[in-house]
Parts: structure tokens; C-alpha cells; sequence
């Protein structure tokens, strides 16, 4: 039994762990479309991070034959200077663009709009032109909804990419496949950690009553509860459906989701037994006046428990949820959006059900072992807590977040304590999922610490600063402006200088890094000089000023000072160069003598 | 009774995980597609006449019976960019010993043209056509990565696929024993 209990937290734990080192191009480049106006498509990309798309290479194509596409409005991007087509502009996170498009035949129903664009991702590779299509209703233009095939996603949660396409492609089914679904939808979010809480809450409603409990109230019991959950999530549905897809939008605000990660956090608290949690008094008795005049006015609270508790979960499928809401809220179909979040409430609610069947006997006895699930529980609501916030915080801060909990859960299952002599399977296994959550905390720290910027992977912090050992041990000086530039070359005095001009984008940049400067005469010669390099990737105005002193447009570059402090005319060196040639360069500018 | 609990939570969790693994496959078998038999896909790849920037057709399959080193790459691709000046020196070592680089550009002919030119590319560059992307994700490269390479040895069997940049001691160990 606690067996079971540990496989299911380690199945529901274990849903985010399988994330591909490189996304898709359609998860990299996360496209939706809709019509803005009569005249014009609104085309989003959410750009994931350490990705980014160009600015010039976006093709858009209508179709039937009678839509001609307008020059679409780009927003400036961030601008780079590329060796070989000169200024190059790329675009990171949100990206917005305005679509105008001219309609001669009105009478067609819909528009197929294809979109074609480039983009690369940071850790160097980039990906082949890639076409995303998008349908866009003209007929339900009176209300400004449309429907793209991407349902577009306004929430950047890391877990969120799959489950909100899905939830849309779903609707290209008839109605009751939508409602079968969302059900199966339903059957898998219920062992994702969101369900778990509701399980104690449940546990204690159905061991607190007070008749003795037989299977079939126990199964009414949990049956009203979730009948509870279902109906707060149709009425999210229907007033999604009324409303348009403003629902989700507004839960995904900071504010929102912290003020839900507080009440996860004070729920945990709750958990850990730091305090009782308890309905108001005025509540409490009301409910017990009314299940003291009806026969069945104990499910009352139940349900409405059962509402309560979807109200105080919702955020944590909001991921799911936002996606689904989002097409009823574009659809403005009430009905549908009503049935289909409660079927997949319903679908939710069957591991539920189960529960409240086995009358108890699925469910723990009360003790000290209730007070380990309790705990278990506890420590699931704060990863959620910080789960749920996390498209907020920097990436630093989330990773010391989960290096504090897994320490901290950690030492309570003792992980550092010795077993005493015979000790019991179960301590056994607790002590081992210590010991892997010690270690699993420790790595988040160290990734923390050594500035590791990826949740999945905290330590590859650490594999950069290896494999990028070369060019960190390269023995330049780094310099940020001109007023430096002067302080440093005032100081070599009686020493030669060189200046180098680097940019992360410099191709040729990269080939004197690896090839000539690693040079070993290279570097004899380096040791008589003073080396300078200006990183001008980000091209700053401080980085223009210094290109402009020495009338460069741009990296690669090098210039050398003589003994005196002034520039080697003539002696400048643009472009790759192998270590050969470059060696009588540096000769001449170790001999030069004015 | 404990064991039937038991019983009827692993069935649950069973179902669930089973649900999950099949909607993983799903969502990520989707583009596979059938004839990716490794031996097929070389063949229909050098069987395949693509443009060169001269504005005449080749195909690979011309090259035959050497080391062949196939390049996806673009202009507009800087982790492609920077890893051809390693093909231009690894093709003017080996070259005579029967190794030959070709790049297939996704990209404008007059792009790739002028690139050539410039960074001195001393091996032949091909344009991709239609086919190109079907091949390219069959071949493996099922999200259209570049750069991406392909190593043919003088039998025409695939040796070898590199997504992303490829470091120069790693495809010398790659293709010299093939040599």
C-alpha cells in the first residue's frame, strides 16, 4: 500500500522529466493566427528561449486564390551585424506581426494562411524554412474569433507546450469526441501532481463522517465531490464560452498565479501540521445545521468541498485548462464548452471515485503513517507552488527554490541519518529517495551557483564553461569603452598592445580564437605584449564609439599600439589570418620603432 | 481486501502510464513516416538530381565509390557557416585519397553563389529541391535541423549522421578510416 503510493509519486513526478534537448521547430517556433479586422490576420510567434527567428525571411501566403497578403508589419528586431550579409535582425520571445490582406470574392467562408519562416536556435543549429498553416474563419469575423490550428498559447510554462495543441486538435471531431476526450484528457491530468491534494481533502471528508462508511456511500460521497469539481469547471467553460478567451488570459498574470502559489504554500503549511486548517466556524455550523435537517446534508459539503477545491487547484491546470478555455472562448459555443470541462472534470474525478469506493480501504488508517503522506503531500503542494510561478522568476531563482525543497525534504526523510540495525524495507527506501532527492537538490544548487539556465539540466552551467575552456583561457583583457581603452593602453606603457575586435556572430573571429591564437608561437609572442579585446557582440553605443575610433564597422579587427601608446598604422589586420602570416604581423609590431 | 487496493491502484497507474507512453508516441511518431531504411534512403539521396549554382544538374550518385560527406547547410545558417572552412580544408587534404564534400544549400542560388566565392569553397554545392527536406527528415533529421551531415563510405553505406556543428577531429576520425 505506501508501495503503491510512492509509485504513484513517482509516476506523477516523473511526467516533466522527458523534455528533448532540442524542441521541435513547431514547440521552438510556437505559431498562431487570427483575424484582427476585416483587413488584417494577427500572426504570433512565442519564441522559446534561446531561440530566435529572422526578421527577413517570414513568407506569408493566403489561400483560396481571391486573398492577396499585404506587406506584413514587422516589428524592429534586434539588430546584428553578420560577416556575410551585412545587418542581419532577429527576433526572441513574443513576436507579434500585423498581417494586412485584400479579399476580392467575400463570400468565401475561410482562409487558409501559410506561414513560412527561419530560425535558429542557440546552441548552434538552426532549422530548415519551416511552414506552419493556420485556418481562419471569416464568418464568425462579426464576433472577431477565428481559429488557427495551433491554439495560440498565452502562458509559458514549461510543461504547457503539448498539452494545449492537443487540447485544440481535439475539437476537429465532432462534438461527442470532443466530450470522449476531454474525458480521456481528464483521466491523464488526474495523476499529474495538480490531483494529489484533492485525495487527502477527500480522504478526510469521507473518513470524517460520522456514520460508519459502507462502499456504496462511500462511492456516493466521492461521486458528489467530484460532481462538485465538474460543475465549477463547466461553469469555467461556459463562461469562457461567454466571455471569449479572456478567462485564461487573466489567470496568467503574476499577481494571479502568486497569490495561488501563496495559498499552495499555506496549504503545505497546513500539511506539515504548523497549523489546523478549518472552514470558518459560521460555515462549519451552517453545514452541520444542514446536514442535521436533511438525511443526506453531508454531501452538501461535500460538493461543496468538491467546488472548493477545483477553485483552488484551477490554477494548477491552467496550463491545460488555458488551452482548452482559450477554443471554447474563440468558438463561443457554450454548450460545448460547458460538456467538455465536464467531462473532463468527470474524467479527473475517476481515480476519485475510486477512492471513495474502496470506502476507506484504499485509504490510509489514521497514525503516524498518515502523517508521512501528509508531509509527502506537503512537500508536492510547494513544488507546485514554485511550479506554477516559475514563468515569472529567473531561471536562478527557481533552481535555488528547488535546491532548498529537495534538501529540505531530503533531510526529513533522513537521508543523512544512519539506518538503525534491521531496519525496515520501507526505511530502507525512504533513506534511497532521500539520498537521490540530497543529490537532485545539490545539483540544483551547484547549477544555481555556477549559473546554470536550464531547469531540466541544472548542471549544464558547468559543461559550457568546459567545452568553452578554450576561448575563457585565451589571456586577453576584456575592455568595455573608449575611456578604458585609453586607461589600459596607458598603463602597458613601454609594452606593444594589440586590440582585438570580437563579436559572439564573428565567424572569422572564432577561427583566430581557435586556430591561430592557440598557436604556441603565437602565444611566445603573446607574453611580450599587452592583449585587449572588445567583446562588440551587443553593440552598444560604448561598443560603436570604439569601433568608430578606429574607423571599423564592425569586428573582425585587430589594431596594435606601439611602445608609446599610439596606434601601428598599416599594420591592422582584418579578417582571418593563419598563424603563419599572423606571426610576421606580430614580428613587425613587437619590432616596430618609431 | 489490501491486496485488491493494491490491485486496483497499479491498474490505475498501469492504464494512465500506458495512456501517456501511447500519447507520447503519438505526438513524436507522427512525422516518421515509412522507407527509412537507412540503405534506402542513400540511395534515393545520390539518386537524386539537384541544381548547382552554375544553373546545371548533378547528382551525387556521380561521386560513387568515393568517401562522400554530405552537408545540409544554409548562407543565412551561422553554426553552418562556421564549420565550412573545416570541409575546405579537410577537401584539399584528402580530396586525392578519394573524399569528396558536397553541400546541399537550403537557400537562393545566387546566395549560395556568392558565399562560395568568398569563403573559397573548393567542393560542390548543390541547391536542395523538393525532395530534399522529405530525404533530410528520413535520413533522421526528423525536426529539419541544420547543420546537419552525412557520412557515406565508398560502399554507399550510411557511416554516420551529425546534427549541428561538427568538430574537425571528429569527422577526421569519422572518415579517415574510410578512406
Amino acid at each position: 500500500m505506501r508501495f503503491t503510493l510512492i509509485v504513484l509519486l513517482a509516476i506523477a513526478c516523473g511526467t516533466r522529466a522527458a523534455e528533448p534537448e532540442l524542441l521541435e521547430p513547431d514547440k521552438a517556433f510556437r505559431f498562431a493566427a487570427r483575424l484582427s479586422d476585416a483587413r488584417s490576420i494577427e500572426v504570433r510567434y512565442q519564441i522559446a528561449p534561446g531561440y530566435y527567428m529572422y526578421r527577413d525571411k517570414f513568407q506569408f501566403t493566403l489561400a483560396p486564390a481571391g486573398a492577396r497578403v499585404g506587406a506584413p508589419q514587422l516589428p524592429p528586431g534586434k539588430k546584428h551585424r553578420d560577416e556575410f550579409f551585412g545587418e542581419v535582425e532577429t527576433y526572441r520571445g513574443d513576436l507579434t506581426i500585423v498581417l494586412p490582406f485584400e479579399l476580392a470574392d467575400a463570400s468565401v467562408p475561410a482562409l487558409q494562411l501559410s506561414a513560412i519562416s527561419q530560425g535558429c536556435a542557440d546552441i548552434g543549429v538552426c532549422y530548415v524554412p519551416h511552414e506552419q498553416k493556420a485556418e481562419l474563419r471569416l464568418a464568425s469575423l462579426a464576433g472577431g474569433a477565428a481559429r488557427s490550428d495551433a491554439a495560440p498559447g498565452f502562458f509559458s510554462g514549461p510543461g504547457a507546450a503539448a498539452d494545449d495543441t492537443l487540447a485544440a486538435r481535439v475539437f476537429e471531431g465532432g462534438f461527442w469526441l470532443a466530450i470522449a476526450s476531454f474525458f480521456g484528457f481528464g483521466l491523464l491530468l488526474s495523476f499529474t501532481p495538480c490531483v494529489l491534494p484533492m485525495v487527502p481533502i477527500l480522504s478526510s471528508v469521507i473518513v470524517g463522517a460520522r456514520q460508519p462508511i459502507t462502499k456504496t456511500r462511500g462511492f456516493t460521497l466521492a461521486a458528489v465531490y467530484v460532481l462538485g469539481m465538474a460543475v465549477t469547471y463547466a461553469v469555467a467553460g461556459v463562461a469562457a464560452g461567454l466571455s471569449g478567451a479572456m478567462l485564461s488570459v487573466a489567470l496568467q498574470t503574476p499577481w494571479v498565479l502568486g497569490a495561488f502559489a501563496l495559498v499552495f504554500v499555506a496549504l503545505a503549511l497546513a500539511m506539515f501540521g504548523l497549523y489546523d486548517l478549518q472552514l470558518p466556524v459560521a460555515l462549519q455550523s451552517r453545514l452541520a445545521d444542514a446536514s442535521s435537517r436533511f438525511h443526506g446534508g453531508h454531501a452538501v459539503g461535500v460538493f461543496v468541498m468538491g467546488v472548493l477545491s477545483a477553485l483552488i487547484l484551477g490554477p494548477c491546470m491552467a496550463a491545460p485548462l488555458a488551452g482548452a478555455l482559450l477554443y471554447i472562448g474563440q468558438s463561443r459555443d457554450v454548450v460545448l464548452g460547458g460538456s467538455a470541462l465536464f467531462a473532463m472534470a468527470l474524467g479527473m474525478g475517476v481515480p476519485l471515485l475510486a477512492v471513495g469506493a474502496s470506502a476507506g480501504a484504499l485509504m490510509p488508517k489514521a497514525g503516524p503513517w498518515m502523517e508521512t503522506v501528509k508531509r509527502g503531500f506537503g512537500t508536492l503542494l510547494l513544488g507546485m507552488a514554485i511550479y506554477i510561478v516559475s514563468p515569472f522568476l529567473p531561471v536562478a531563482v527557481q533552481m535555488l527554490a528547488w535546491a532548498a525543497l529537495l534538501i529540505v525534504t531530503a533531510i526529513t526523510l533522513r537521508a543523512i541519518d544512519p539506518l538503525p540495525p534491521g531496519a525496515h524495507g520501507f526505511q530502507k527506501l525512504s533513506k534511497g529517495l532521500g539520498i537521490l532527492a540530497l543529490l537532485a537538490g545539490l545539483a540544483y544548487l551547484v547549477g544555481a551557483l555556477s549559473g546554470g539556465r536550464d531547469v531540466l539540466q541544472p548542471l549544464s552551467g558547468l559543461r559550457v564553461t568546459e567545452t568553452g575552456g578554450a576561448s575563457t583561457e585565451t589571456p586577453f583583457e576584456r575592455i568595455g569603452s573608449v575611456t578604458e581603452l585609453d586607461e589600459r593602453i596607458r598603463a602597458a606603457a613601454g609594452r606593444t598592445v594589440m586590440l582585438d575586435f570580437y563579436a559572439d556572430w564573428c565567424v572569422s573571429c572564432k577561427e583566430m580564437e581557435r586556430y591561430t591564437f592557440s598557436d604556441k608561437r603565437v602565444r611566445a609572442r603573446f607574453r611580450d605584449m599587452v592583449l585587449l579585446q572588445a567583446d562588440v557582440t551587443a553593440n552598444s553605443a560604448q561598443d560603436a564609439a570604439l569601433l568608430r575610433r578606429f574607423r571599423l564597422f564592425g569586428p573582425p579587427g585587430i589594431v596594435f599600439f606601439d611602445r608609446d601608446g599610439r596606434e601601428i598604422e598599416g599594420l591592422r589586420v582584418i579578417g582571418y589570418q593563419a598563424a603563419d602570416r599572423f606571426l610576421a604581423v606580430l614580428d613587425q609590431a613587437l619590432a616596430f620603432r618609431r | 481486501m489490501k491486496a485488491r487496493a493494491v490491485a486496483v491502484f497499479a491498474a490505475v497507474a498501469a492504464l494512465s502510464a500506458a495512456g501517456g507512453a501511447a500519447y507520447h508516441l503519438w505526438s513524436t511518431g507522427r512525422s516518421a513516416g515509412s522507407g527509412t531504411d537507412p540503405a534506402a534512403v542513400v540511395e534515393r539521396v545520390l539518386a537524386t538530381p539537384l541544381a548547382d549554382v552554375a544553373g546545371g544538374t548533378r547528382e551525387i550518385g556521380q561521386w560513387r565509390g568515393g568517401v562522400i560527406v554530405i552537408n545540409y547547410w544554409a548562407t543565412w545558417c551561422a553554426p553552418c557557416r562556421e564549420e565550412i572552412p573545416v570541409f575546405v580544408r579537410m577537401q584539399e587534404r584528402y580530396g586525392s585519397r578519394g573524399l569528396q564534400f558536397v553541400g546541399i544549400a537550403f537557400d537562393q542560388p545566387d546566395k549560395v553563389a556568392a558565399f562560395a566565392s568568398e569563403f573559397r569553397i573548393n567542393y560542390p554545392l548543390l541547391i536542395a529541391g523538393l525532395e530534399t527536406l522529405e530525404q533530410l527528415r528520413q535520413a533522421g533529421n526528423r525536426a529539419g535541423v541544420l547543420p546537419y551531415t552525412l557520412v557515406i563510405d565508398r560502399k554507399g553505406n550510411l557511416v554516420s549522421r551529425e546534427p549541428g556543428g561538427i568538430k574537425e577531429a571528429r569527422l577526421e576520425s569519422l572518415v579517415k578510416p574510410l578512406l
